[in-house]
Parts: C-alpha cells; sequence; structure tokens
C-alpha cells in the first residue's frame, strides 16, 4: 500500500489477463483470482488527489490476514460485522476479510450534514441492534459516536483498524464459505426506525455481478470505473466495489461527501483516468450539469465515457437531456446513458438498457397514472389498437426529443394535439437472463404488453429473505421464490418500464425517506392521530423532489394554524433529521383503501390534481 | 483571502457565506441552527462546506457535522482547525 504517491495507482490495462465475468463460487475465489493480476483500487481526496491505492493483490493479503485474526477474535461463521462504510481502502479490506472467516460484514451508514448527532447514533444503534452485531470496526475519527451507539450490545470487538491491530491477535485457519452462504447484510433501503438487512448469498451476488459486467456493462480490457457512491448503498457496494472486483476492473474513489462538496471532481476524474464506467441516480448527473461553468467545461474530456449508468431513483428524462446538451462539448455521448433498474432484494440490478442505446422513453397518459382510468380499463383496451383510452400514444417517442429540465415530476408531460397529457417514462431495458419478470394485477393476474401493474421478479439474485425477520420476508417474497418488488410498472416489446414505487418511498437527493417514520414522529404531538397524516413527496423548485406530510387541520384560527404546521415540522426534524414541507389540509380529506389504510399514494395524487384544499403550507 | 483568525471575523464571514443558500432570508445570529433556522438539505450543506473550505484553505471533516448545529459553533470548528494547522 503506497501512500501520498504521484503515480496515478492502479492501472486499467492488465496484458495478458484473461477477464472472467465472476463465474465463482464465492467471493473468496474470486478475490483469489482478481489478486493474481494487477488491477486494483485507487481512493481520490477531496481535492481530487490520488491518496491511497492498492493492488487486488495487496487488498487480498491484508483482507486475509484480517480475516485470520477475526477467527481467533472468536467470531463464528454466520456473525455479524457492521462496518462505519466511509470510502476508503480499511472498509474495503475489512469487508474482505470477514469473507475468510465466514462473518457477515454489515455497511453503516455516515452523518451527512450539520447537527443531528443524537439521531445518527440512534440509527446505528437500531441498526447494530436489528442485525445483532458481534464487532464494530470505524474509522478512527468516527469512534467517539459509534463507542455510543454500541454501548446498549455485547460486542466482542468496537474500534478502528489501529485497534484492531493492537490486539495483537495470532493467524487462525481461515473458515471459508460455501457458495450457498449468506455473504452480506445491506441495510441500504428500509425505514430507519424498523431497519432490515437484506441477506444476500455468494451464489446471488457473483450471479448478478456477472450479469452486470458482461451483459449489463460488457466490460473489456480498456475499462476503468469512477465512483463516489456510499459503500452502504446497493449501488455503490454491489455495482461500483463488488462487480469491478469479481470482474477484475480498476475504479477509482472519491468519498460520497467529497463529491458531494465539490461534484465536479467526478467529471474531472473520469476525464483525467480516461474513465469509462460511472454510475449515478439522477440528482449527480442534475448536481453537475447545474453546477459546470465555461472554464470547468472546456477543460474536460468525457468522450471514453462508455456505461453512464442510471438507477437508484425514479429517472428523469429532462434532467437526462440537460446533462447531454451541457456535457455535448466536452464529448459526452448521449448513447453512453444505460439506464437501469433493481433494488438491494435482488442483489442490485434486475435490468439494463442495451449498450449504446441512450435514454429511450415511452408516452402514457396521466389519467392512467392518477388513477383516474383503472387498470382494468386499460388492461381491456390492451387489445383496442389505436384506441386513446387504453393510455398510451401509438409506439414509442423519440427518446432524444426532449429539451431543457423546467424542474417538475410531470414536466416531461406535453399537451399532445388530441389534448391530452402524457408523461414520459423511462425505457429501463431488459432483464438480465437470470431474471423471470412479471406484471401482475391487484388480484394477482398476469398482465399482458403496456398494461401497468406490480413488477414481480424471480432468479438467482433475488435475496434469500430479511435479516431475522420472516414475517416482513413472507411479506414480500413468495414460498416459490417470486419477489414483490413494490414497483409499479409495465412491459413492451421485451423492455421494463417502471413508473413509480408502489411502496411509497419518498426518496430526496438520492436518500430514502420512508413515510411511516416521518408519520410516526409528526403523530407523537397531542391531537394528532393515525391517519391524520399522509407523508409524501412532492415536485420542489429543482429537479429534485421534497418530502411532505399532508395534515388534517381543525384549527380555524390562523395563528393558531401556523403554530400547529411549525409544531409539525420541528417535530419531525427532530426525531427524523428530514426537512418536511407542510401542507395543512381539511379534516377528513386523506383518502382511505378498502380496508380502511391511508392511502399515501391516493393522497399525493388528489392533492397535486387539486382535489385536495391546502390550507397552509410551511 | 483568508480572514485573520479572530472570532468575530470568522462568524461575519460565515455568515457571508451563507447567505447565498439562505433562500428564507433568515436573519442570521450565533444561535442560528442550520438543520431547524436555515432549513438546509444534506446537499446543500456540503455545498456551504465546500464554500467555507475553500475560504479558509481547510478541510472540515465529516465527523465534526453532527455536532454542529448552530453558525458559532461552526465558527469556532473553523478557528481551531485554523489554529491547528
Amino acid at each position: 500500500m503506497v501512500k501520498k504517491s504521484m503515480i496515478e495507482g492502479a492501472p486499467t490495462k492488465d496484458e495478458n489477463f484473461t477477464r472472467r465475468y465472476a463465474d465463482f463460487e464465492t467471493l473468496v475465489d474470486a478475490l483469489e483470482y482478481a489478486a493474481s493480476g494487477c488491477r486494483g483500487l485507487n481512493f481520490y481526496s477531496a481535492r481530487g488527489e490520488l491518496d491511497v491505492h492498492a493492488s487486488y493483490t495487496e487488498i487480498r493479503d491484508r483482507a486475509k490476514s484480517i480475516g485470520q485474526r477475526l477467527v481467533t477474535l472468536g467470531l463464528k461463521p454466520g456473525d455479524r460485522m457492521a462496518l462505519i462504510a466511509e470510502t476508503s481502502l480499511d472498509f474495503v479490506c475489512y469487508f474482505l476479510a470477514t469473507q475468510y472467516a465466514s462473518v457477515l460484514p454489515v455497511p453503516m451508514p455516515l452523518p451527512t450534514s450539520f447537527g443531528g448527532r443524537d439521531s445518527y447514533i440512534q440509527q446505528l444503534e437500531r441498526q447494530l441492534l436489528s442485525c445483532g452485531a458481534s464487532a464494530v470496526i470505524t474509522p478512527d475519527n468516527m469512534k467517539e459516536m459509534v463507542v455510543e451507539a454500541a454501548k446498549s450490545g455485547n460486542y466482542l470487538f468496537v474500534g478502528s483498524d489501529a485497534d484492531f491491530n493492537a490486539l495483537n491477535l495470532d493467524l487462525s485457519v481461515p473458515v471459508l464459505p460455501k457458495t450457498d452462504d449468506v455473504a452480506y447484510l445491506q441495510y441500504s433501503s428500509g425505514s430507519t426506525r424498523f431497519p432490515h438487512g437484506i441477506a444476500i448469498t455468494h451464489k446471488s451476488l457473483l450471479s448478478n455481478c456477472g450479469g452486470i459486467g458482461k451483459i449489463g456493462m460488457n466490460l473489456s480490457d480498456d475499462d476503468r470505473c469512477v465512483s463516489w457512491l456510499p459503500f452502504y448503498h446497493d449501488m455503490g457496494l454491489v455495482g461500483t466495489f463488488l462487480t469491478p472486483l469479481t470482474c477484475q476492473v480498476t475504479v477509482d474513489y472519491l468519498a460520497t461527501e467529497n463529491f458531494a462538496r465539490r461534484p465536479l471532481t467526478w467529471l474531472n476524474l473520469m476525464s483525467r483516468n480516461k474513465g469509462t464506467v460511472s454510475y449515478s441516480p439522477t440528482f449527480g448527473y442534475d448536481i453537475c450539469a447545474r453546477r459546470v461553468g465555461k472554464d470547468a467545461l472546456a477543460k474536460l474530456d468525457l468522450s471514453s465515457w462508455r456505461v453512464a449508468g442510471i438507477g437508484g431513483d425514479m429517472i428523469r428524462p429532462d434532467v437526462m437531456h440537460h446533462f447531454e446538451e451541457v456535457f455535448a462539448d466536452a464529448g459526452f455521448k448521449p448513447q453512453a446513458f444505460v439506464p437501469s433498474y433493481g433494488l438491494a432484494e435482488t442483489t442490485l440490478a434486475v435490468s439494463f438498457m442495451p449498450l449504446g442505446t441512450g435514454i429511450v422513453t415511452d408516452k402514457v397518459d396521466e389519467r392512467i397514472l392518477n388513477g383516474e382510468l383503472t387498470l382494468e380499463i386499460a388492461n381491456q383496451s390492451h387489445s383496442v389498437n389505436g384506441n386513446g383510452a387504453n393510455g398510451h400514444a401509438n409506439g414509442h417517442s423519440n427518446g432524444h426529443s426532449n429539451g431543457a429540465a423546467n424542474g417538475h415530476i410531470f414536466s416531461t408531460a406535453a399537451n399532445d394535439e388530441d389534448g391530452m397529457r402524457y408523461r414520459d417514462v423511462v425505457n429501463c431495458g431488459v432483464p438480465l437472463p437470470e431474471f423471470e419478470l412479471e406484471i401482475r394485477s391487484d388480484d394477482g393476474q398476469l398482465l399482458p404488453d403496456r398494461a401497468i401493474g406490480k413488477v414481480f421478479v424471480r432468479g438467482q439474485s433475488v435475496m434469500t429473505g430479511y435479516y431475522n425477520d420472516p414475517e416482513t420476508t413472507d411479506a414480500v417474497l413468495s414460498k416459490d421464490g417470486w419477489l414483490d418488488t413494490g414497483d409499479m410498472g409495465y412491459m413492451l416489446d421485451g423492455s421494463l418500464y417502471i413508473i413509480g414505487r408502489i411502496k411509497d418511498m419518498i426518496i430526496v437527493n438520492g436518500r430514502n425517506h420512508w413515510p411511516q417514520d416521518i408519520e410516526w414522529a409528526a403523530e407523537q404531538l397531542p391531537g394528532l392521530r393515525n391517519g391524520d397524516i399522509a407523508a409524501v413527496s412532492l415536485p420542489g423548485e429543482g429537479a429534485e423532489e421534497v418530502p411532505a406530510v399532508l395534515v388534517h387541520c381543525r384549527q380555524r384560527d390562523p395563528e393558531e394554524r401556523k403554530q400547529f404546521a411549525d409544531d409539525i415540522k420541528a417535530k419531525i426534524q427532530q426525531e427524523t433529521g428530514v426537512q418536511v414541507r407542510i401542507e395543512l389540509v381539511p379534516p377528513r380529506t386523506l383518502p382511505r383503501t378498502s380496508s380502511g389504510k391511508l392511502s399515501r399514494s391516493k393522497a399525493r395524487q388528489q392533492f397535486l390534481n387539486g382535489g385536495m384544499m391546502s390550507l397552509l403550507a410551511v | 483571502m483568508a480572514s485573520d483568525a479572530n472570532a468575530t471575523n470568522t462568524f461575519e464571514t460565515i455568515v457571508g457565506l451563507i447567505e447565498p443558500f439562505n433562500r428564507k432570508n433568515v436573519t442570521i445570529t450565533p444561535d442560528t441552527t442550520f438543520q431547524g433556522d436555515l432549513d438546509l438539505d444534506s446537499l446543500t450543506v456540503m455545498d456551504l462546506v465546500a464554500a467555507i473550505e475553500d475560504e479558509y484553505d481547510i478541510l472540515i471533516p465529516l465527523n465534526m457535522l453532527p455536532d454542529l448545529e448552530t453558525v458559532q459553533q461552526v465558527a469556532d470548528a473553523v478557528d481551531k482547525i485554523n489554529q491547528e494547522k
């Protein structure tokens, strides 16, 4: 491990090395193979300078040594070890080290904002207890908070890499995993208050990495990955760490917080190192397109960028087209965009747009999307070709015809000649060969092309379940292996189109907020009951959505209303750390399902359609 | 461009750096909080952190952020990092 070196770290190419696309039994086998080549991982500083780098050989050596000492420490196969997931070589080595002890690594999130110390520590504590961790590894500078979060459990070890080395443990014989063993737990998606860890086996992981590397990215000798995605999210962990590792690709990392501070450092790295593969949710592309100035643009060369992956949240065609326009002068090719779809419950990827296609959209009648036209009508009219009531315009629209971003969720909708409003829905590509995919109606019927329904998938990469939580697992995963993704979408000519998340997850700046957490916080105030509050996301000023709550308001006095709204805002902020917009609505206006449960998605639609009066917004 | 490591100046400089992000036009006092009063989301906060870092040519470590609730606390942290440079 060479520090502070001026050379540009692990190389892109490895002459005479035969690439294997993750066709290994376990992650250990994959690492051992990568270690036989000269590629590796490079970590860049906040200012974009190469800070630390290591070849996969060096990483294997260190990981194996740590793993052998984890066995000595007393960790047993299947025990969990939490890792505070900073973007560092230490994290990578400890994640892989656990594999030599058959211990499950559990990546944990980092703080992201000024203030909020207590809620961050509570979040860590809940995740540690949820996975029943036996050990915790933390960066030195996070130790104080981590020790506090770990005070309520029993741990064999809590500390930093330096602390672990100071134990001076002997090397035990490695305890190697088998292909059907669980390889790691992932907490990337899910409620912060009621967390559940997704269990992924070696076989699932390698199947998905192979599909991503071979079919999704078609990796070749000249490929080099650049990433700022956090290791505590599936796209960062699997997409830009485990896939490159198991397919022997060199990666340049920029820490997420440094990307957030200076987004263009990402594109500078791509340019300097001739990066070919990089991934981001929509907002990452958006922020770069909005920040870049003339001078910065003139210095960029993005012509090597072959796979500009998009995933992680809803893909916004207007934002993507804006990025294409802004960076065309830097040589960015629109065909480099690769929309994809996936979720942590399927390891990562389900579908990929064929390479070299770019963004393709299909128009869907907004009446279908906002629930005015039902699935049944859409379904029936499937056979009625060309009838406007089937909710689709004829065929595909031209995916590159849309211009500037203007920042509302339905901004890509347009009034067509027939006076109907349409929304452009992005083609998320073709399912990887390992998956079967079905679109089902509410009552479980298989739906034909173009009919919108729930997306179900089955395949090797589907999780074994939520760790220690059979009830939640059974709710989404059937005995015969079908996973309810929680997303709504439809198929057309073999491609998947995603409409949105049925689970109402609120995604802001790439972070998931679960409505039940936000509602729970508000319900702690006197006078508010379950069902009085619906947490939803609403279009904000920029391209992103903002979290909001719709709240029944019984007060009549304007002053009292203002106080009421301010109190709710403060309470939610205090309990969840989330800044929400408050919309007061008249009592008994929030819609319910037939079983009497609050319907967040209907509430959102009604509010956006103007079907619900706003008494006061804060 | 770095200002004198003088507590009052640091506070005022940081107030100036916050202004472009102060969309709600909050009157900034030493006790103004970033989450509660200024209503800054996590990306905007990082943008502001970058502006402060550039102004003083320092790096504010990520692990310090959760303890910095108010503008004065950030000013004090900047002075402390500057002194240790």
